[in-house]
């Protein structure tokens, strides 16, 4: 009896530490918000909400460090056990007649041994890494891609997606190189052990430095609207980054050659190359799919009238997206950000406003806590983590190598693009990209997935002093750069809308031949077919695919198309009218922007549609709805108070 | 697993999702065939693992990322069942079919998708060995084994008692979906909780205050100790008859009654709701339902507390007893007090700090300042459930009046989701653990005598304290209105999760049985009948809130001064308790002014000496509400809204007419009357009810609210 009270209090007390540590995040990121209030308050931009997470993180972790006394020292004692031959994942302990539960959490090498011994208040402040992958990256994904500028996404697709993959891959090689070279000297300066470090290992450290997160330099590029074609690229270019990152890292850390781990060997390589794309394509495929269900099921029920059980059917089957991918062993972290781009851009027209506005604020809310707390614990961790390695050739080395591969990754490919494009990527913007490499929470969770071995310690160490430094210094830096730079800050949408109004009907025929230099045509034939049959289907807007589809899928086409893509004029509804008043009102604002290129269909609809107005103003309403939503992105204030 | 293959199940729901009632069938065969494999799959790498020790590592690893795969399934199986149960949901509510509410229909697929686990799934044996290491003395959190020159890290998951070992080897599948009963406690419940505690309907609930806590407190401790007498009755019946195979003592009857006396009409709520059924019966209902929680939760924590001295464990022992009462007391008052200091250094930094011109981050330190509270709770040894309930309470009447209009949106919705996702979930789980909670004890006399004790125990709760309540009451407690809520009794969330909690004993796994029994029986059948038992008992439905209170506007005429009038006096004297009065006076002239921006300025409350104070407490808004040059447009609407809820609470207050609260409403009343007439303050009025009603049904158009 009395034992029994004993281990229970023991639970309670466990319990209680666990209560106890979530307070003390709680607590930082209640600190983080009033000072970043005050921050924004004074208009004070040299340290974004991340960097003062981190801050306070650092102070916090210091305190844990230095202040708490070391008390449960006898948890690390190792115990050897005779008869056990492997490690099963659940062990059954038998403590004087008491039976305890274990479950497996990991295997520890043999130097690691003597931290765990340490403090247990430093132990539990420890996540487990898994937490970063499962929990808190998830909702920061989704967010990227839901809010990804429709718009400008679509129409500097072509240079995203080189920046993106190329970008990565150009950078991940040039890091791996240099850091190779770097490990190489400092085995010959007898500051590292031969055969501890291979290529791979480099590699792996090259593709997880990969991944920038220039959060800091968006919310500043946001706060001053500086050229939405900057900022889109550089959004872009940082969430594609990411998903490719993550799924790099993984096959290179699988990369397992036969014989010799450090020899090349083509079947492993190519084995590798497989494993990425079809982790790649598959968790893409995975992530669009559960977003084209959700767009199937609020076209065709009319969960609309009940908001909160769409946004909550929205949020679940989103999550979905995450689960089945993991559960196929897929990376749920790309299907997500696939499943957010894809909601983005059918399921959101399908919404009744009071549920976008719902999911809108529900995945921004979950963003900007999961964002505060990675970065929170990254401050954290550098006094908390207990088995650093600070090497500082290793640190100096890394530093020269994502500056050099940063430069190696956005001048070469924009003087490729600038030969491509119509509107040229100028020096300035090249310029500022090159400075926007910042490295995040991406970085740091890919990081400290692993730290079992000794190289993936210092490069777990190294990733988060550079993720300080880039953090503090080139977010801080931003401001500064951007008017060094001379880039125009400023620039209101709907501003850059006016400049050229009265030149869009006249621009009609240029467009088209703008668009056809611009984008490539596979691009173009993308934007046909979403247009045409894509949208009918999952949405509300566009054609009628009556019109689209060929004469003898005509029933199927009846059914698929919704009812009110043609019945337009007798809608006796009012809150339908209501929101397609503002589908339309929008919709008048639209054209001129995308002046620059629209596809050719939108063009002509716009000179027809004087004669036939309703039809042709649904279609256009659908494109009009992707401007109201970067407005409402924008001032996400103002929205809603008028 | 080819990512084709998983993407069926979308495509094939895309299919049913037009006759929902066919759907569910191939995709949970489908979800099964997932787990099949996946279970196949462990188990192989399972059976080469005998090999070498090199060998077998892997296979941890292997093993390790199974079950990570496994856990995903089995989310997503959860995941799979709401999504089902909102698509049914929004037919119903389409068709208007109101006898299965949505936590009704979460049970029912919940339990198909749990026959299926358990006839479904081959028992799959794990890899446990059990094994005596003589070094322990204790256990630890950690464990560092070293296997062969390895080391591994091994964390605590649970105590198991001896008889269950054999059950630990069984069905991987089973074991997967059970979550840890921590789980309701720290993750799930709290936002039902806080939901429920924020969204009380202000006006009503204040009104009927007393008799609430009336029925929260003396109901529940009067319903715990009949369920428990009767259940002891049964128990030694049970014994005489042979039927009993263990020990199950008087305090294991007691604290039956308490988990079972939470009652959680959650469907019958939302019914009323949709129909509008008279406010007073749904604030008495509500109100009861969600301090009854509370209450049960303390109480039976304070049960398990008792712990006699002597060898004999289970005999009366007055100290023992008065230490579980103390334990209640001071548990109940650490909480509340917990709970109501956060909100107020909540309503304290929303007041001070101009955060509401960024609503993401005012919302986020919303959520994180009403979270703290229950950690805060949790890490001090208090019960986290309760502290959130109050916090709840506390964020509505002061915090929500310094939000700005869009924070008040996003917590509402927020939280709202949250509820929502949460408590299906619960339901959903209920449904499942029928059939994957693998030490179920059935026993019909139990059983059947449960039934009966709760049927009673609500009767000798509700009859009895209406009819004191009425003695007191102006507004009596019909007669329709008390069967109405001893038909309310449903179990629900709270009963379930206080059951889970300990499933150790003989005695406990045949009360979770029982629980689960009672909270199926009570939600489908007494929550289908709702509608019918309305309109048997002749209660009036349709009842808009906002045409309610033409009373209550004589009594806020009355206020201002416009002549006395004797009934309307006498009437609220007789209706609140002094004490109550005392408290919305307190409340109005000392409270709201510091923690809000809303009513009377401090200056003229508090008197002259403490004026320093007074002036830097006071904000600058309550000041500017006075003059009346204000250039500020959103300013102006936010101290409009701020002017509502004053009056909406003062038509509350109305019902203590002390002095000095008629003087500071009639200076603001001529104030009023300077800038504009007595139409502002009644449309004012109005306004304020419409806040209420958009917050009792969730589902009204929030745009209206700005309109």
């Amino acid at each position: 009896m009395r034992r029994q009270l004993m281990a229970g209090k023991d639970g309670d007390r466990f319990q209680h530490q666990g209560a106890v540590e979530l307070l003390v995040f709680n607590f930082l990121l209640i600190l983080t918000i009033l000072t970043i209030w005050l921050f924004k308050n004074h208009r004070f931009r040299f340290l974004h909400e991340t960097g003062g997470a981190m801050v306070y993180g650092l102070i916090m972790g210091l305190i844990l460090r230095y202040a708490t006394a070391p008390t449960d020292t006898e948890s690390g004692t190792v115990y050897d056990c005779g008869p056990l031959s492997f490690s099963p994942s659940t062990l059954l302990v038998n403590i004087t007649d008491q039976v305890y539960e274990y479950k497996y959490k990991r295997e520890i090498s043999q130097h690691n041994i003597s931290p765990h011994q340490g403090n247990a208040i430093l132990e539990k402040m420890t996540f487990d890494p898994e937490i970063f992958f499962n929990v808190l990256l998830p909702p920061i994904i989704f967010h990227a891609g839901y809010s990804l500028k429709k718009r400008h996404f679509f129409q500097n697709l072509g240079s995203i997606l080189t920046y993106a993959f190329l970008g990565t891959a150009i950078s991940c090689i040039i890091i791996g190189l240099i850091m190779y070279g770097f490990v190489k000297a400092m085995v010959s300066a007898d500051q590292l052990k031969n055969g501890d470090f291979h290529f791979t290992d480099c590699l792996f450290f090259g593709s997880l430095m990969s991944a920038t997160d220039p959060v800091t330099v968006l919310a500043i590029f946001h706060e001053l609207h500086v050229d939405p074609d900057l900022y889109t690229l550089l959004f872009g270019e940082s969430v594609l980054n990411d998903a490719v990152a993550i799924v790099l890292t993984y096959s290179i850390s699988i990369y397992s050659p036969k014989e010799n781990p450090n020899a090349f060997d083509t079947a492993a390589f190519f084995q590798s190359v497989g494993n990425f794309l079809g982790i790649f394509a598959g968790s893409f495929a995975m992530g669009s799919a559960y977003a084209v269900v959700t767009a199937l099921l609020t076209k065709f029920t009319k969960l609309c009238e009940f908001p909160m059980l769409e946004t909550g059917l929205f949020f679940l089957l989103s999550w979905s997206a995450f689960l089945s991918a993991e559960a196929a062993g897929l990376t749920g972290i790309v299907a997500v950000l696939f499943c957010g781009v894809t909601q983005a851009h059918y399921t959101y027209n399908n919404l009744s406003p009071d549920s976008k506005m719902r999911t809108k604020q529900l995945f921004e809310f979950m963003n900007f806590l999961a964002e505060n707390v990675i970065f929170c614990y990254m401050g954290l961790a550098l006094f908390t983590f207990q088995n650093h390695i600070f090497n500082a050739v290793f640190i100096l080395g890394a530093f020269l190598a994502i500056v050099v591969a940063r430069a190696c990754n956005i001048y070469p490919l924009s003087f490729l693009l600038n030969l491509g494009r119509k509107q040229k990527v100028p020096w300035n913007f090249q310029h500022m990209m090159m400075f926007s490499g910042l490295r995040g929470a991406i970085a740091f969770a890919l990081a400290i997935r692993n730290t079992e071995s000794q190289p993936k310690q210092m490069m777990f160490t190294t990733t988060l002093l550079l993720v300080f430094f880039t953090v503090w210094v080139f977010g801080g830096g931003t401001t500064p750069m951007l008017t060094w730079l001379q880039i125009r800050v400023g620039v209101d949408l709907d501003e850059y809308v006016k400049e050229d109004p009265s030149s869009h009907q006249e621009a009609n025929k240029l467009d088209k031949n703008m668009t056809k230099t611009e984008s490539a045509r596979l691009f173009q034939m993308w934007y046909g077919f979403d247009h045409k049959y894509l949208k009918p289907i999952l949405t509300h807007s566009g054609p009628p695919l009556t019109a689209t589809l060929p004469a003898w899928c005509g029933p199927l086409s009846r059914l698929l198309t919704s009812p009110q893509a043609y019945a337009e004029h007798l809608k006796e509804d009012d809150v339908e009218c209501i929101v397609n008043q503002d589908e339309l009102a929008m919709n008048y604002q639209e054209p001129s922007p995308s002046a620059g290129r629209p596809p050719t269909k939108l063009s002509l609809d716009k000179k027809a549609s004087p004669q036939t107005p309703s039809k042709e103003n649904l279609y256009e309403g659908d494109l009009g709805l992707g401007s109201y939503e970067l407005k409402l992105e924008q001032t996400p204030g103002q929205s809603q108070m008028d | 697993m080819e990512p084709g293959d998983t993407a069926r199940p979308g495509s094939r729901r895309v299919v049913g999702a037009l006759p929902p009632r066919l759907l569910p069938l191939p995709l949970m065969l489908l979800l099964l065939g997932w787990g099949l494999r996946a279970g196949a799959a462990a188990s192989s790498s399972g059976a080469s693992a005998e090999d070498s020790s090199a060998m077998e590592e892997l296979a941890t690893e292997k093993e390790a990322e199974e079950s990570h795969r496994q856990d995903s399934v089995s989310l997503l199986t959860f995941i799979l069942l709401l999504t089902l149960t909102i698509l049914t949901i929004w037919l119903f509510k389409h068709r208007r079919v109101r006898f299965l509410h949505e936590t009704g229909l979460a049970m029912i697929y919940g339990l198909i998708v749990g026959v299926i686990l358990r006839y479904g799934t081959p028992a799959t044996s794990g890899h446990d060995k059990s094994l005596s290491c003589s070094q322990e003395d204790r256990a630890f959190s950690t464990l560092l084994v070293n296997v062969s020159g390895k080391f591994f890290e091994y964390t605590l998951k649970g105590e198991i008692s001896p008889g269950k070992i054999n059950n630990v080897e069984q069905n991987d599948m089973l074991r997967k979906v059970t979550f840890d009963p921590e789980v309701f406690f720290n993750i799930l419940l709290p936002p039902i909780i806080f939901h429920a505690g924020y969204s009380l309907k202000k006006r009503h609930f204040f009104r009927n205050l007393g008799s609430i806590l009336a029925y929260a407190f003396l109901g529940t401790a009067v319903s715990c100790f009949i369920i428990g007498n009767l259940m002891y009755g049964v128990v030694k019946l049970m014994k005489i008859v042979g039927q009993l195979s263990d020990k199950f003592y008087y305090t294991d009857c007691l604290f039956f009654g308490a988990i079972i006396s939470a009652t959680d009409p959650v469907t019958v709520l939302a019914i009323f709701n949709e129909l509008h059924a008279d406010v007073d019966l749904y604030a008495l209902l509500f109100g009861e339902s969600v301090l009854n929680d509370a209450v049960a939760i303390v109480l039976s924590s304070s049960i398990v507390a008792y712990q006699p001295a002597g060898l004999n464990t289970h005999t009366f022992d007055a100290a023992a007893f008065f230490k579980s009462v103390g334990i209640f007391l001071g548990i109940f008052s650490g909480s509340f007090t917990m709970g109501a200091v956060t909100g107020v250094v909540t309503a304290l930094v929303t007041k001070f700090t101009k955060l509401h011109c960024f609503p993401l981050l005012e919302t986020a330190l919303f959520f994180l300042m009403s979270w703290s509270t229950f950690l805060l709770a949790e890490a001090c040894g208090f019960t986290g459930v309760v502290a959130v309930l109050f916090c709840g309470i506390t964020q509505a009447h002061y915090t929500y009046n310094n939000l700005s209009v869009e924070s008040r949106s996003r917590t509402k919705q927020l939280f709202e989701v949250l509820h929502f996702l949460a408590e299906n979930f619960i339901f959903s789980y209920m449904g499942l653990a029928l059939f994957t909670f693998q030490k179920h004890v059935f026993s019909p006399i139990f059983i059947i005598g449960a039934f009966v004790a709760i049927f009673l125990g609500r009767a000798a709760h509700i009859y009895p304290l209406s009819f004191f309540l009425n003695l007191g009451r102006r507004h009596k407690i019909g007669w329709n209105f008390q069967h109405m809520m001893m038909f309310s009794g449903l179990r629900g969330a709270m009963a379930f999760a206080l059951a889970i909690r300990d499933t150790a004993s003989y005695a406990r796994q045949m009360m979770f049985t029982t629980t689960l029994l009672i909270v199926f029986f009570t939600v489908w059948i007494v929550g289908g009948g709702t509608t019918p038992m309305l309109s048997w008992l002749n209660i009036r439905v349709g009842v808009d809130p906002d045409q309610d209170p033409p009373p209550n506007n004589d009594s806020f005429q009355v206020l201002q001064g416009d002549g006395p009038d004797p009934t309307g006096g006498s009437r609220t004297k007789q209706e609140s308790a002094w004490i109550f009065r005392l408290w919305y006076s307190f409340d109005h002239n000392y409270l709201k002014p510091i923690l809000t921006h809303s009513g009377p300025p401090l200056t003229t409350t508090l008197p002259a000496w403490c004026g320093l104070l007074a002036r830097c407490l006071t904000s600058p808004q309550v000041y500017d509400n006075q003059e009346p040059l204000r250039e500020d447009d959103s300013d102006f609407i936010l101290t409009e809204g701020d002017l509502t809820l004053t009056y909406g609470d003062s038509t509350v207050t109305a019902n203590g007419s002390s002095g000095s609260h008629t003087a500071s409403m009639s200076l603001e009343g001529s104030r009023r009357i300077k800038s504009s007439s007595e139409e502002v303050l009644d449309r004012d009025l109005g306004m304020g009810d419409q806040k209420v009603s958009s917050r009792g049904t969730p589902l009204v158009f929030p745009l209206q609210e700005n309109a």
